[in-house]
């Protein structure tokens, strides 16, 4: 149980930098729209 | 213009206001989006960007020539051009601290001529704001 518990939290802090970075969002201001 | 970046890779959805020439694109949740591609996208349609914000979360790395970039992905960054808000994100440079940043990937120099989109050159982000550090 310790060891399953002590894999996941390895896999988490793998995994989270990853899927934290990254674009959101994106705006853009343009010219000539009709 | 809004199916041509619908089209382009890693967009959730793509929302254009005619009223005030915005356009707002999201991105899928872990999708790669390139700007340069919806820059390209933009202007293959017809319409020239007079800037482009972006939204990104990342960490912040110095490189050799002592200036900042932000790391989005692992084969993506921007180059952080120098300001009061570059200044605040020195002391986070190569830490496991991750950043969320608001800034200006993009601005019209002039002119209607098509920007020069150098995939070699990596877009330079002027940062207008620092949502959170974690």
């Amino acid at each position: 149980m310790v060891r399953r518990a002590a894999l996941l939290a390895l896999m988490c802090f793998a995994i989270a930098p990853v899927s934290h970075a990254q674009i959101k969002h994106i705006e853009m201001r343009v010219e000539g729209m009709t | 213009m809004k199916q041509h970046l619908g089209r382009q890779s890693g967009v959730q959805s793509v929302d254009v206001s005619l009223i005030d020439g915005k356009v707002e694109i999201v991105p899928k949740d872990n999708g790669r989006i390139d700007p340069r591609q919806l820059l390209k996208a933009v202007y293959d349609s017809g319409v020239s960007v007079a800037e482009m914000d972006v939204t990104a979360q990342g960490k912040i790395r110095s490189v050799a020539s002592g200036n900042l970039v932000l790391d989005v992905s692992p084969n993506q960054s921007f180059a952080i051009a120098s300001n009061e808000f570059s200044k605040e994100l020195e002391p986070l440079a190569d830490s496991p601290t991750g950043v969320s940043v608001r800034g200006q990937l993009y601005r019209k120099s002039g002119g209607k001529k098509k920007p020069k989109l150098d995939p070699s050159v990596p877009l330079t982000l002027l940062v207008l704001e620092i949502q959170k550090k974690e």
